[in-house]
């Protein structure tokens, strides 16, 4: 079955979230997964979504003009064959704390040191926090470390950033219990 | 040994509330058998609940001195619990907890320290124990599975909750 990508962001107000899944629940949509979460004042919505009876998104983008009209932005992705499956990832879950006055490059200087080690990020949020006269920066970050990178080993490359950007960084395991 | 089938939600079973077991019978030690073949047949599972092998009378088994967390900690080995009743906890700790009931999703749960956990074990004496960390976690997530609840019940925070101001 063909599965799109569904975005959808606005101005945040009660009522978003059931106005627009009266609208996939209308045109026959299964939610496979989705995030939705409020970003500054606006709400995002982030949903995998498919239809057994549609397969382009010429044949649905039009119902989703209400939304447009109610000052809402929305982009349809039409996602690869597989593209909603999600690859299986094996390693051990790390989370990675980074705060301190806001400066930039924060965020680029701790993934670049992941992505340049082919370290895959799962999960990833930032807040600006604090008063505007001393805004702090805060992120919290999950990775998933293949077999072979010891927890240790990224400590040590968080001791490095964290002289050069002056912030403070803590890397723990997250342990999953499975019971 | 009778390493049985572990039931997977929506089994309607995970749901129910367990019987106590009121005679200790041949019938409610063959089950504390099977909850210890079955953990043991199940490679990376610290603990069992009779529920989940459809069995609605109220007996676990914990075991978290194999797992490479649990090892690392104090914990008293394999426990088998008869009408386990937790009568003390004490402070608070997020954890991420999966269950072989509920596969592929984990969430964030919050859980007692320490606990005083009451039971019969598999020789019918009456066993009061203070459990910490990981054992303690694994015995209230199996206990849970007795009132017919499921880790999902517990879920106290999505990740994102870390930012939400109205905490504390």
């Amino acid at each position: 079955m063909q599965h799109f990508a569904l975005t959808i962001i606005g101005r945040d107000r009660p009522g978003i979230v059931s106005q627009v899944t009266e609208i996939l629940f209308q045109g026959g949509f299964n939610i496979a997964d989705s995030s939705c979460s409020i970003l500054g004042g606006q709400f995002s919505m982030i949903l995998i979504i498919s239809n057994p009876a549609i397969s382009t998104k010429e044949e649905f983008s039009d119902t989703f003009s209400p939304l447009e009209e109610s000052n809402l932005s929305v982009y349809i992705r039409t996602l690869k064959p597989g593209g909603e499956i999600r690859s299986e990832l094996e390693g051990e879950l790390c989370m990675i704390s980074v705060y301190g006055a806001d400066k930039p490059g924060i965020v680029y200087q701790v993934a670049k040191e992941l992505g340049d080690r082919s370290i895959n990020i799962t999960d990833l949020n930032t807040k600006l926090v604090g008063d505007q006269q001393k805004p702090v920066y805060v992120m919290m970050l999950e990775a998933m470390l293949p077999e072979d990178t010891e927890i240790e080993e990224v400590e040590s490359w968080m001791e490095d950033l964290k002289q050069r950007l002056q912030v403070d960084i803590s890397v723990r395991s997250l342990v999953v219990m499975e019971l | 040994m009778a390493v049985k089938e572990v039931l997977i939600y929506p089994d309607s079973r995970l749901k129910e509330n367990c019987a106590p077991i009121i005679s200790f019978d041949e019938s409610a030690k063959q089950l504390l058998q099977d909850l210890v073949d079955t953990m043991v047949d199940a490679g990376h599972s610290v603990g069992i609940a009779a529920p989940q092998l459809g069995d609605l009378r109220r007996a676990a088994v914990v075991d978290v001195s194999k797992s490479k967390l649990g090892k690392k900690q104090e914990n008293h080995g394999l426990l088998q619990m008869v009408n386990p009743e937790i009568i003390e906890k004490e402070g608070r700790q997020i954890v991420r907890e999966g269950c072989m009931s509920v596969p592929e999703y984990t969430g964030n749960v919050t859980r007692s320290e320490s606990i005083i956990v009451q039971f019969l074990d598999q020789n019918q004496q009456l066993q009061v124990l203070r459990c910490e960390g990981f054992e303690a976690i694994a015995i209230q997530h199996e206990l849970d599975h007795l009132d017919g609840l499921l880790f999902l019940d517990r879920v106290s925070s999505l990740k994102t909750d870390l930012f939400r101001r109205k905490q504390k």
